[in-house]
């Protein structure tokens, strides 16, 4: 259970129909730069149909100021409170108006802290990434090897547990999986801190260093205090674990996958001489997949591990877009839900982009 | 005193190891140790969150926590006592009943240095006003007309109704903080950041470090010349935990000092059996209480068989069957505790109404006696009850809360009970549009008055909307509003509770306790835990 | 009621998995059994839960008292009670038919939807192909679970009955993955149509309705075991996680794991493991259980398909 599609169908992404899709109703035999054009332009549809759909959504719910003071004020009162922040207009008027300040890149403020929207992402953005990027460490180290190992022992005892352990890895709600860990590693043993990136002092030292990234084992480094680095770190082994055992699985089964294929070439030919279309055949050496490069799939990771840090950081209380996001959401603030999904909209469009720009150049036939 | 001797001691072997490793990769040499780290002071932790640091934006327990520690007040409460006295002022009274006149003291300033005028005072309650902010205290001054700065030290506050006696106790609630004019400003919100670089506070304590609802570093503030004197600790930091269990485990392990709201019920429960750590209890001033719409609860005024007698005799045989006790205990675990009035415990003014009216007489359910109500008023039972709450605003005990009223309700054998619950998006919406006959409520107090407790529930134009309306009860609210007597007073407001208890306009169910988890060498947080409901940082110290 | 509901999706499934069975060799077939096992063990539990169960789910006190709250496991409570003073073993048991419902509707739903719109779009391509394959990609990265919590917001009204919280995890799921059943089957459709006997079936003169909903549907249902399961485990999923953020159903209306575990998270701190160990393991043995049958189905029915699979997901 993650935020993102991304993260839920390790079992088999579907088919980028963008690649396939958009590109095939274009007609056949296209430039790559007229490829490239028209995969960028997609990013601007995709984003704002997902903004639309957020603010209209998110309207629908509820407001901050009723679930805030709900419960202590008159009707007339609350009508009065809801008409000064303007959510009596029709909300065709208050979609035209978020419109126009999106245009002039003005996101707003929070309604429930009163922040700026430009300035929540900056300050947690940091810690997002500083996660996703621990977490594909352990993914790849993880991931890795035992998909290598997978399908060198191909439909052998080895090869169905560690499918065991991949579907397992996708079956386990995260917050399950944290509250294993924290059962276990923060109240019995004690050996990890429960939550939150740092302890309250190396926060506060963190904090008084000239220009903090935000990223803390930068700022640690920095700091130079062996301290300090420790208990960073120490912070991050559990969130890391959680969100980087999700994605592990995903590698596994890429790399598992990816392996076979290419110690089993013959089998195509096996599949040929059994009269399967040269259609068929042809898709699959467009879509060969030694010639995608590791970097395509780290690409296409990305989006999968933003989706899972959502959950991720509200279990282990890491304050980064994820968790900011769950706590506004809790206090109905549409206008802080509305921008850090339309940030993670864009960073997944623009991530796609990249990895089917990469792909097209790999391989001229995903353009066709 | 240092942090070392609190810092997680389980952490340190493992710490070491780490950071070894660390050291070794990154390959840097710099200070190492933990002498960089040390913090001075208290370590305060909470779940509370904050909406806004500016007074004129919030509405709020967690925004109002900070707010009484940086901010001076007019009024204020003394600790150990829910009645205010003049705080940063000399004297405050009414001069002609509509015209409240504050002197202050002389020689005020904020901690920038910047002097503390009634140019300040004015300034503060006309931005509230004019901003209106829709997270703001503003309705809280809707019988304030205008404000006058008379000289330096004098403030005219004129209003519309006379002889209000609860304007004292508004001059310390959330719209009483008194902010800077140099630094605030008059036609916006203004960023904490700003606060804290303007230094524009006048409480017991200022502001130095402040990182929204992750940490705030608090200095004592020398310039504090009010009614509570020197803060007691010179520092404290204050961490915002977002789960209630992370906060357990950090007072539990020394890594904050204090957890002051909130703890989940089995969290208390757990610390109180732990040596580690002292527990401290108080009163609170939340209330949770049930609100019958006397239009659609069973015989209720737009029922098909109307008959307020019947309508009377079900809400008095409810108020019987409940059984506050094993709430209190079961599901709460004491962190709630049984309430019998309108007026919770601690506050002047407060009875027990309900207690000799309903049940055993003692507090304690009596079905015996709900039947006898039902039957002499000719209700034929079991009677269907709707009862709706919400389990996500009042925390997530309320789904226990409310199964046990129901499994006690349906288990006399008088009711048939079917619960339902609503996300409070469309509860708070619903309630109003009359569609829950018996649902659940709550309510933390804007101040320490007893009034708070009944004129926004019982007087004509009260925010429930359950169509009770009494014009014995408005007349009695409205003579206690002007009643300058403080015996006379508190007898007026004895006789309300009582009149509404024979009524029942709401049952009274729970009221919250004040409870504070620290460390064994921490004291000074029964000082502060009184019926002001203001946990105030600057009474705490280390022994 | 429930028991009908329940065995619904095991009498439609049984033969393909019969025969799958018998197709199957070594390590995959014992996948295979596994999985079967699992499943079956829950469906089990949820046709007979009144009977297995040793108390109802919303049940806090028998004739001997109150149960009392978090008590750990003992003789009359096997798996100890929970905050709110219900016996663990029995939601746990219980929830499994609220599980198995929502599995249930999500799948009849997205079934309906999701293939139908992947068939037409596929089929008839065009602008209509063209609007949905960019709607379909604009929903992609949207975030699931917050579209799930508004649609049970929605559809339930904010109300927290056993029905409406069924639906609203079951349409909100539907909803959410229709763009990825509309990909998989509208890549089908797009490839069958190109086939030869479709072309012969169109020279035929049938019309186009009866070629996409004969001829192209039948010749594209290989690919649906693979997903009917994973959405049945993305139901089991969803639903979990709305009920862990308090948006599902309330104790008193139905079992439900995921409320469970929110509950449980806070019992954490005080070292009370049992109310969040059972349900938690439950979801993910469910989960486990669906997943395996439908891999080991897809694996075992179609070699092409799980080459074809395996390119997909590299490109």
């Amino acid at each position: 259970m993650t935020l993102l599609p991304e993260a839920e169908a390790p079992i088999d992404p579907p088919p980028q129909p963008r690649r396939g899709g958009t590109a095939r109703t274009s007609g056949g035999g296209i430039g790559l730069g007229r490829y490239i054009l028209i995969r960028a332009l997609l990013i601007v549809p995709t984003v704002f149909i997902l903004v639309s759909l957020v603010f209209f959504l998110m309207r629908v719910v509820g407001d901050p100021i009723s679930a805030s003071v709900g419960d202590r004020l008159t009707a007339a009162q609350l009508a009065e409170r809801l008409a000064a922040a303007g959510y009596d207009r029709p909300i065709i008027v208050q979609y035209v108006e978020y419109l126009g300040q999106i245009a002039t890149g003005d996101f707003g403020r929070t309604l429930s802290d009163n922040r700026l929207i430009s300035e929540v992402l900056l300050t947690y953005g940091g810690a997002t990434l500083e996660l996703v990027f621990y977490a594909l460490i352990v993914a790849f180290v993880i991931g890795i090897p035992l998909g290598m190992l997978a399908a060198y022992y191909k439909d052998r005892t080895p090869d169905a547990l560690l499918r065991i352990f991949a579907i397992l890895s996708y079956a386990t709600p995260v917050f399950f999986a944290g509250l294993l860990l924290k059962l276990t590693f923060s109240v019995w043993l004690g050996w990890f801190p429960l939550g939150g990136r740092a302890s309250t002092r190396v926060q506060i030292a963190l904090g008084r260093l000239d220009d903090p990234t935000g990223i803390y084992i930068i700022d640690a480094i920095r700091s130079g205090n062996s301290v300090i680095i420790g208990d960073v770190l120490l912070h991050a082994i559990m969130p890391s674990l959680a969100l980087g055992l999700l994605t592990a699985g995903v590698f596994l089964r890429l790399v598992r996958t990816n392996v076979i294929q290419t110690l089993s070439n013959d089998y195509v030919d096996a599949a040929r001489s059994r009269g399967v279309s040269e259609f068929r055949l042809v898709r699959y050496h467009a879509y060969k997949p030694a010639l995608i490069p590791i970097v395509t799939v780290i690409g296409l990771q990305i989006a999968l591990l933003l989706g899972g840090a959502v959950l991720t950081e509200s279990t282990f209380e890491w304050r980064g877009l994820g968790f900011q996001l769950a706590q506004y959401l809790g206090a109905r603030d549409f206008v802080a839900v509305q921008g850090i999904v339309a940030l993670l909209a864009v960073i997944v469009a623009v991530t796609n982009f990249i990895v089917d720009v990469i792909a097209a150049l790999i391989d001229p036939r995903v353009r066709y | 005193m240092t942090h070392s001797s609190a810092f997680r001691r389980r952490s340190l072997a493992t710490l070491a190891g780490a950071a070894t490793v660390a050291m070794a990769l990154v390959g840097c040499t710099g200070p190492s140790g933990e002498d960089e780290l040390s913090l001075d002071g208290i370590i305060v932790g909470t779940t509370d969150p904050v909406t806004s640091l500016d007074p004129a934006g919030s509405y709020d327990n967690g925004s109002f926590a900070v707010q009484n520690q940086v901010f001076p007040f007019l009024f204020n409460s003394p600790y150990g006592s829910p009645d205010v006295e003049p705080d940063i002022a000399v004297s405050g009274e009414f001069t002609t009943p509509t015209e409240f006149t504050v002197v202050l003291k002389e020689g005020l300033t904020f901690a920038n240095g910047n002097e503390l005028t009634s140019s300040d005072v004015k300034f503060t309650f006309d931005r509230v006003v004019s901003l209106a902010d829709p997270s703001g205290p503003s309705s809280l001054l809707g019988n304030l007309d205008s404000v006058e700065a008379v000289d330096d030290t004098t403030v005219v506050f004129t209003l519309k109704a006379a002889n209000d006696q609860t304007f004292e106790q508004i001059l310390s609630s959330p719209a009483g903080p008194i902010v800077d004019e140099e630094v605030f400003s008059a036609d916006s919100l203004t960023d904490p950041a700003d606060i804290v670089e303007g230094n524009a506070f006048g409480g017991q304590y200022t502001i130095t470090d402040y990182t929204q609802n992750e940490i705030i570093q608090y200095e004592a503030n020398p310039n504090y010349d009010g009614l509570l004197g020197a803060a007691k600790t010179e520092s404290v930091t204050t961490q915002y935990f977002a789960e209630e269990t992370a906060l357990k485990l950090a007072v539990q392990e020394g890594d904050v000092d204090v957890a002051f709201r909130s703890l989940s019920p089995t969290d208390v429960a757990d610390l109180r059996e732990d040596d580690g750590v002292k527990v401290w209890d108080g009163p609170g001033g939340e209330i949770r209480y049930i609100v019958f719409n006397f239009n659609t609860q069973p015989y209720g005024a737009e029922t098909a068989e109307a008959d307020p007698a019947k309508a009377l005799a079900v809400r008095q045989a409810i108020a019987s069957v409940i059984d506050r006790e094993e709430v209190s205990e079961q599901v709460y675990n004491g962190t709630y505790v049984p309430l019998y009035s309108y007026v919770p415990e601690g506050l002047t003014g407060a009875t027990e109404s309900l207690k000799g009216l309903y049940g055993d007489g003692e507090g304690g359910p009596d079905v015996d006696a709900a039947t006898a109500l039902l039957e002499e008023a000719g209700v034929t039972t079991p009677v269907a009850l709707n009862l709706q709450y919400s389990p996500d605003h009042y925390g997530a005990s309320s789904d226990d809360e409310y199964a046990a009223y129901a499994s006690q309700l349906n288990d006399s054998g008088l009711f048939e009970v079917n619960l339902e619950s609503t996300l409070w998006d469309v509860y708070s919406a619903e309630r109003r549009e009359d569609a829950y006959p018996l649902y659940q409520l709550g309510w933390f107090p804007d101040y320490s008055d007893a009034d708070n407790y009944l004129t926004p529930f019982f007087s004509d134009a009260n925010f429930l909307g359950n169509h009770y309306q009494d014009s014995a009860v408005n007349t009695l609210i409205q003579e206690q509003l002007v009643e300058a007597d403080i015996a006379a007073r508190t007898q007026l407001l004895e006789d309300i509770q009582d009149a509404v208890a024979s009524q029942l306009s709401t049952l009274p169910l729970l009221q919250g306790a004040g409870v504070a988890v620290t460390g064994t060498d921490i004291s000074g947080a029964d000082d502060t835990l009184d019926a002001s409901f203001k946990f105030r940082y600057a009474a705490l110290t280390r022994d | 009621m429930s028991v009908t509901t329940v065995r619904k999706p095991s009498l439609l499934s049984r033969l393909p998995i019969v025969s799958h069975l018998r197709q199957s060799v070594g390590v995959q077939r014992g996948m295979l059994i596994a999985g079967i096992v699992i499943s079956a063990v829950f469906i089990i539990a949820a046709i007979f839960a009144p009977i297995i169960a040793p108390f109802g789910f919303a049940q806090t006190r028998d004739e001997n008292g109150i149960f009392g709250k978090q008590m750990p496991p003992s003789a009359e409570h096997l798996w100890g009670t929970t905050v709110g003073g219900f016996d663990v073993l029995s939601r746990v048991i219980w929830g499994t038919q609220t599980a198995l419902s929502v599995v249930i509707v999500a799948v009849v739903l997205s079934i309906f939807a999701g293939v139908a719109l992947g068939l037409v779009s596929g089929y008839l391509g065009g602008w209509l192909d063209r609007v949905l394959v960019v709607i379909a990609d604009a929903i992609y990265p949207f975030p699931t679970l917050l579209l799930a919590i508004v649609m049970s917001i929605v559809i339930s009204g904010g109300r927290s009955s056993l029905w409406s919280g069924i639906l609203s995890a079951a349409v909100s799921i539907t909803v959410v993955f229709i763009p990825q059943y509309f990909r998989v089957v509208r890549a089908e459709a797009v490839r069958l149509k190109a086939e030869a006997f479709v072309e012969s079936a169109r020279v035929v003169g049938s019309s186009t309705g009866r070629i996409m909903f004969t001829h192209v549907l039948r010749n594209s249902t290989r690919t649906l075991p693979l997903i009917l399961t994973l959405n049945a485990s993305e139901a089991i999923l969803t639903l979990a996680g709305l009920g862990f953020l308090g948006f599902g159903i309330a104790p008193t209306s139905a079992a439900e794991w995921g409320y469970d575990l929110n509950r449980a998270l806070s019992d954490t701190a005080s070292g009370i493991w049992w109310t969040g160990v059972y349900p938690g393991a439950a979801i993910v043995l469910l989960v486990l259980g669906l997943t395996l049958v439908g891999e080991s189905i897809n694996d075992i029915s179609d070699p092409k398909l799980r080459t074809r699979k395996r390119l997909r997901k590299a490109a």
